[in-house]
């Protein structure tokens, strides 16, 4: 079961939250706005954190991927342009890379391609919010 | 003839610039030409600088000397279209201020669309095509040919208005052009589908039915994007129409 | 399967322990083996203690324009406390965060009630070794540490003994201990996965 979806921009922004289920708590959207911040610098640090330097070891370090706790379980996702993509599930959904994967396509299509869209601003488009519930919905 | 992606680049006389944008199927022409050592469509090919990045013709022919029947039938990228349609609002919407103006200035950009694309239709047909004088006939070349060479289906429902004589309504459930925007809650009436009315008012008027075309959403359940396109016909085509009757 | 480093840190938030078993290869440096006799493992490996009192080896990486060990404490102990934080926000205020993964490493977090904070850092192919943090609190750090403290408590007549600055925690037997654990485990956790 899918929980909620946060989308920060490049800057450590949020730029889209949505809530699927009823199982985390309503928080104002400050209270949003600030954990996305945190996040984005956590994400920066644990990338510098790595016990093999930056030049050895093969890819380069990549930050927080995977993080779990005891009632769920959160998968970010970091584009090449700087995006993130933060995917609260619970611990046992299996497929997360799947999902996270076509979200970025939807991101792409009806984002992207809109030209009533400003780039790093919060996202207000409603067919990717339509195509969104279309794909999560049957899935919970 | 149509031939692979990876064969017509290898026996393209062009360099290629990007293995991603969609290839017309190369002519019987070009095969006749030496084929240079082409690097093999990677990305990296087209970002190593030892090519440049614009596609040049060796033999210097252009666009006009190519077949006029080469792109019948060719697909596009989806995703270019939108990018560059979505290019061409935000273009409109610097320039104007309104809603009735924007539609406007898309209206006029599928005017000049139109006007060209009603000439290679026409010309496609060939020896079967004949000039339509009816209402009726027009409409059908619309929904039909039109169509079908722009989005290949058939638009989804031609009506005639009850209310008024001059009044006909072409129906599409999803616009292509549509599919990737969201209008803002602010501008609600608006509909990009002005781009597509430009078009048909553009045919419509090169046929000498001079009309105005405008284009209307009328969301409903299963189609939130339907969209309707009001064609209002002159005076002098209705006239005309009553003469034929009588 | 690779253990790479441990650490702990007590309720002031003040790291008292650490012990990393692979070099952080920091700009330049070499893989210095290490002089001190109480270890007899033959990995190279660094045991500091924070406090700067019982620092057998000062002066092995902490002058190497990266990011020092002290460093590196600091920057753990805040990415921990503010996922632990924003997972108690998000959810239920008693869950818990357990550990979090990145391409290189992955790092397992066991918080006591008494808010003294394990944190290991392994290889990515690790499952969840709370269990096992669970276990070092238990039968090392209370058996060893805190009794051994609590007999210098009662010596002193009861004066509210803290680890200031990680002394006290550093002891042989804690390191013996700490050390054949790891080992074991690792060889336990080698066989059954």
């Amino acid at each position: 079961m899918i929980l909620s979806l946060l989308i920060l921009n490049k800057a450590g922004g949020l730029v889209y939250h949505r809530d699927f289920s009823n199982t985390f708590t309503k928080l104002s959207s400050n209270d949003y706005l600030v954990l996305a911040g945190t996040f984005h610098g956590v994400h920066a640090i644990t990338a510098r954190l790595s016990p093999f330097g930056p030049s050895s070891g093969g890819t380069p370090s990549s930050g927080l991927e995977v993080m779990e706790s005891e009632h769920f379980r959160m998968q970010c996702f970091q584009t090449l342009t700087g995006t993130k993509f933060l995917l609260f599930t619970e611990p046992q959904q299996p497929n997360v890379d799947v999902i996270l994967r076509r979200i970025y396509e939807l991101y792409a299509d009806y984002v992207m391609k809109n030209p009533f869209y400003q780039i790093e601003m919060p996202i207000r488009c409603e067919a990717f919010d339509r195509h969104l519930m279309a794909y999560i919905k049957p899935k919970q | 003839m149509e031939r692979s992606n990876t064969d017509s680049f290898r026996h393209s006389q062009y360099l290629p610039f990007s293995p991603t944008t969609s290839s017309h199927p190369s002519t019987p022409l070009a095969q006749k030409h030496a084929s240079l050592p082409i690097p093999t469509p990677t990305t990296a090919s087209s970002l190593s600088g030892s090519a440049s990045t614009l596609r040049y013709s060796q033999s210097r022919k252009t666009i006009y000397d190519r077949h006029l029947n080469r792109s019948k039938g060719a697909e596009l990228s989806k995703a270019s279209f939108a990018f560059l349609f979505g290019e061409m609002v935000q273009y409109a919407q610097k320039r104007v201020s309104g809603i009735q103006d924007l539609e406007k200035k898309l209206n006029a950009h599928g005017y000049s669309v139109g006007q060209r694309l009603l000439e290679l239709l026409v010309w496609r047909e060939g020896r079967s095509g004949k000039r339509e004088t009816r209402v009726l006939g027009i409409l059908q070349f619309i929904t039909n040919t039109l169509w079908r060479a722009i989005y290949n289906k058939p638009a989804d429902a031609l009506e005639k208005s009850r209310d008024h004589e001059d009044e006909y309504m072409i129906s599409d459930n999803d616009p292509m052009v549509n599919t990737y925007i969201s209008v803002p809650k602010e501008m609600n009436q608006l509909n990009c589908a002005a781009f597509q009315a430009g078009i048909i008012e553009a045919v419509l008027d090169s046929c000498m039915f001079p009309a105005r075309v405008t284009a209307h959403s009328v969301p409903n359940e299963t189609w939130p994007g339907k969209t309707v396109f009001l064609i209002k016909f002159e005076q002098v085509v209705l006239d005309r129409e009553a003469e034929f009757i009588s | 399967m690779t253990i790479y480093s441990f650490y702990i840190f007590d309720r002031h938030c003040e790291c008292i322990y650490i012990k990393q078993w692979h070099e952080r290869e920091r700009a330049g440096a070499a893989i210095r083996p290490t002089t001190s006799a109480s270890t007899t493992s033959p990995i190279p490996d660094k045991r500091v203690s924070a406090g700067g009192k019982q620092i057998t080896e000062t002066d092995i990486s902490m002058r190497n324009g990266r990011l020092s060990v002290q460093d590196d404490a600091k920057l753990i102990f805040g990415v921990v406390f503010s996922l632990r934080n924003m997972v108690r926000k998000l959810s239920t205020p008693d869950d818990n965060f357990i550990s979090y993964r990145t391409n290189n490493y992955k790092l397992h977090y066991y918080e006591t009630p008494t808010n003294l904070k394990f944190v290991m850092i392994t290889d990515v192919k690790t499952n969840n070794l709370r269990v096992v943090l669970h276990q070092i609190y238990v039968n090392l750090y209370v058996e060893y540490v805190i009794a051994r403290n609590l007999y210098v408590l009662m010596l002193n007549n009861y004066i509210a003994v803290e680890h200031s600055g990680g002394e006290g925690v550093a002891c042989e037997l804690f390191e013996l201990g700490l050390e054949s654990f790891v080992v074991r485990t690792l060889k336990l956790i080698e066989l059954t996965t």
